[in-house]
């Protein structure tokens, strides 16, 4: 019957009929503890939110055959309000693909697990920062916090290293280029570059810079976070994803 | 039916009383009491607000507004700023632009947040509008300055252009040089965001001083400090006021220029920029600060000490921007002189870093709520935070109307009790009646959110990072905050039953993200499927999401309600979860 509905998930099945997975609420106090607590919280308000915590604790006592029948039961109702899905034009307010239950995620069917198993898409994403995105500080706002405090004239080397320049447009394969000493910035077309050998060697003409003096230059990069690096020190491809504006530098020393 | 008419006044009478009605919701209700006056307030709505401009297309308000003069459009979801939507995701301004250019030959505003704008876009603005007169760039990027040299040689009636926190191409500093001789129209300039290594100062200058209007002026950054009592002395009418580079070598005579021009420039009421600050520049602005509301000092790397002198001569402020170098100590002398404060933002100086670098704690968030009865928003990041101060603060300050607290170590617990935060912000959400915004951070399980369902009944924006046990918490959002507009969730462990089970609360919002977090490829389907007003969009860098099991969580998911369907400019990671895709589920 599911199936004809068109509302059944591909296993695993939405409404568990396992188990339930006790440590899963852990967390979860008696109304008791919410009164006792310290700092005089008041009570809830009995409500909707109220009776889910009692029916949580009566699944978690409950054999696992009567938490089944529950989701049956439940299972049940859900079809009743199925036919909201033909009325496409003006859904209710109360529509839902499935039906509350109080039964969050038990074990196997809570795709959390598969997540924690899955390194690649691990919680913990390395940027070299840490988390992506966390502490939630605008990457405008980043850029300044690179240098700190009183850090404004030690930069002239690179001059724009605090400042947001660069910002190439999402669609675009255009990068600026500048050159120590060179006052005008150019612009050039990555897309045609797959090396960093090719792209040295358009530089190279593009500045006029000879065979014989191209040792001289280094080649750098400003990153998405606004930070000046050496091209040549990481991979092409993380290069290329993660470029914002390059710069020719002369090697000191 | 013959009642009706005799109570019903003349079409251009009630468009007279309609042109009273300036909030945007408010015109909304106007148009959906009877059909005729759906005609009349449609045809005399001159600004557009759009809040996602994907859930509409341009035809389709055209076809509605025809003669609107204003438009604000946002587009990427609020995450952009923390580099969480993939560059290229879109949110492109273009298909915009060329549809008005055709319809509103006369539109005279265009506000935008969030949204990729080209150079052509510009160039084509400049071209099709005749009276054109504000573009507001928030957080926008694409552009380079060649596409504000076009705005300012052909707009000759451009009163305000403000490029806040934009990504701009940065070609060349001369395009302020652009602006004609003969133009004399400026009232406000924001171009704090750019970072030419040479400005045109020459130019700007001359622009300054031919506007006799200008009050709102925001330099940036290549605007050294010896430039701006040049600058000030062609503007003492200025009402704004941000600064380049606030540092020079300590001259006397710099610093005695400086202090004169601001103490003629009488109309201060906001300061910004400061950025690379010497303090002992600062009190060069001290004859205006009795006077200034606003202040904003986000980039002013100084210490505590010089904060507090900056801030006690600042006794009218109502909005503060500062760096968390303030420490609890500038708090609370902040608390105890500026009675008026309404907006507070305390930034991190060092995100990053595993130690606290300056003493910013609870505390320091406590005496200002005790301190300023006005304080009504709130945007804090510390690192160390309790049940009691923020049941403190609460009580102290039920007219929040947004709270933001960002504590920078994900899940920490109460310093004090080593509990979850759940109380002091069920605490938050039960005393602030008003409560529009929160952002929650800290140790939190699933009871903290069965509070915000319960009593968080006027929030319209909730972003959670890091936070619950199970779907309950995420049910307990969606089935209690009546007025929720905007969820934004990352890494929590919130999926598939939460999700389903409030599908049609989605059709009632603006947005929902989800980032790491637990909901299942097959569910996004589902709903896409059965949902057909909501947008169901799968942003997975790694490859179709179809190459996993159904049952692998995505990795990113963007849901908004549109009438206008799917989006076509999709770029290769973002797959919709429409119609089709749902048929090939069985």
């Amino acid at each position: 019957m599911e199936l004809q509905l068109g509302l059944a998930l591909p296993p695993p099945p939405l409404i568990p009929i396992e188990t339930f997975h006790l440590n899963s609420y852990g967390n979860y106090e008696t109304r008791e503890a919410l009164g006792s607590n310290a700092l005089s919280w008041p009570l809830l308000k009995l409500g909707p939110a109220d009776n889910d915590i009692n029916n949580i604790h009566h699944h978690n006592s409950s054999s696992s055959s009567s938490s089944s029948g529950g989701g049956a039961g439940c299972k049940k109702r859900s079809f009743d309000e199925a036919p909201f899905f033909d009325e496409k034009r003006n859904v209710p307010k109360t529509l839902h693909l499935l039906l509350w239950t109080n039964q969050p995620n038990d074990e196997d069917d809570d795709p959390s697990n598969v997540l924690h198993e899955n390194s690649s898409s691990a919680i913990f994403k390395n940027d070299g920062e840490g988390l992506v995105g966390w502490p939630p500080v605008k990457t405008w706002r980043k850029k300044v916090h690179h240098q700190i405090p009183n850090g404004g004239a030690e930069n002239n080397r690179l001059p724009a290293v605090e400042n947001g320049i660069g910002g190439r447009a999402s669609k675009s394969t255009y990068v600026k280029v500048k050159m120590e000493g060179v006052p005008i910035a150019r612009k050039i077309d990555l897309s045609v570059h797959h090396s960093f050998e090719g792209l040295t060697n358009t530089l190279m003409r593009m500045f006029g810079i000879s065979d014989g003096n191209r040792k001289i230059f280094k080649l750098t990069y400003q990153d998405r976070e606004g930070d000046w690096l050496l091209a040549e020190d990481v991979p092409w491809r993380t290069f290329i994803r993660s470029l914002k504006c390059l710069k020719l530098i002369r090697s000191r020393g | 039916m013959h009642k009706k008419m005799a109570f019903s006044f003349p079409d251009e009478v009630l468009e007279h009383v309609f042109s009273f009605i300036q909030s945007d919701k408010d015109r909304n209700a106007v148009s959906m009491v009877c059909k005729s006056w759906y005609e009349i307030e449609r045809w005399c709505r001159r600004k557009v607000f759009v809040g996602n401009c994907y859930a509409v297309s341009p035809k389709m308000v055209i076809r509605r507004f025809p003669e609107f003069r204003s438009i604000e459009l946002k587009g990427k979801p609020h995450f952009a700023d923390f580099n969480l939507v993939p560059d290229g995701w879109g949110g492109y301004v273009s298909p915009w632009i060329e549809e008005m250019a055709g319809a509103y030959p006369w539109l005279e505003e265009i506000r935008l947040k969030r949204m990729v704008v080209t150079d052509e876009s510009l160039e084509l603005i400049a071209k099709s509008f005749k009276n054109f007169k504000v573009l507001v760039l928030s957080s926008c990027e694409g552009f380079s300055t060649d596409g504000l040299a076009v705005i300012a040689a052909s707009c000759k009636n451009l009163k305000e252009l403000d490029l806040r926190d934009c990504e701009v191409d940065d070609l060349s500093a001369h395009w302020l040089s652009h602006f004609p001789e003969t133009y004399t129209s400026l009232v406000s300039l924001n171009i704090s965001c750019l970072g030419s290594d040479e400005a045109s100062f020459s130019a700007l200058e001359r622009l300054v001083g031919r506007c006799t209007n200008l009050k709102t002026l925001q330099l940036n950054r290549a605007v050294p400090l010896d430039k701006i009592a040049n600058i000030l002395r062609h503007a003492p009418q200025l009402v704004e006021f941000g600064t380049g580079t606030y540092t020079a070598d300590v001259r006397p005579d710099v610093y005695s220029d400086l202090a004169g021009v601001f103490s003629s420039c009488k109309e201060l009421k906001s300061l910004s920029g400061f950025w690379d600050v010497v303090p002992d520049y600062l009190p060069a602005i001290y004859p205006v600060c009795s006077k200034l509301t606003s202040l904003n000092l986000s980039y002013a790397t100084i210490q505590s000490p010089d904060l507090i002198k900056l801030v006690s001569h600042c006794p009218n402020l109502q909005r503060l921007l500062v760096l968390d170098y303030i420490e609890d100590s500038g708090l609370e002398v902040l608390a105890s002189s500026c009675k008026d404060l309404q907006e507070l933002r305390v930034f991190p100086s060092d995100p990053f870093g595993a130690e606290p670098n300056v003493s910013l704690t609870e505390q320091g968030l406590v005496a200002v709520s005790l301190g300023c009865p006005k304080l009504q928003s709130v945007l804090y990041f510390c690192r160390r935070m309790s049940n009691e101060a923020l049941v403190t603060i609460a009580r102290n300050r039920p007219n929040f109307t947004r709270f933001r607290l960002c504590i920078i170590e994900p899940k920490t617990a109460d310093y004090l009790t080593l509990e979850p935060l759940d109380v002091g912000f069920g605490a938050i959400v039960q005393y602030c009646k008003d409560l529009k915004r929160l952002s929650l951070s800290g140790l939190l399980t699933d009871r903290v959110f069965e509070y915000i369902g319960t009593y968080a009944k006027k929030l319209e924006m909730l972003s959670v990072a890091f936070a619950g046990d199970s779907d309950l918490g995420l049910h307990h959002v969606l089935s209690g905050c009546e007025s929720l507009r905007k969820l934004e969730i990352r890494d929590c462990p919130f999926g598939d039953k939460a999700l389903l089970a409030n599908a049609a609360k989605l059709e009632t919002m603006r947005s929902l993200w989800m980032s790491s977090c637990a909901v299942s490829f097959a569910a996004c389907k589902l709903l896409g499927q059965k949902m057909p007003r909501l947008n169901v969009e799968v942003i997975d860098e790694r490859g179709p999401p179809d190459s996993r099991p159904e049952n692998c969580p995505v990795d990113k998911l963007y849901i908004y309600r549109s009438i206008a369907g799917p989006r076509f400019d999709m770029p290769p990671f973002v797959w919709t979860m429409d119609e089709d895709s749902g048929l090939r589920l069985s």
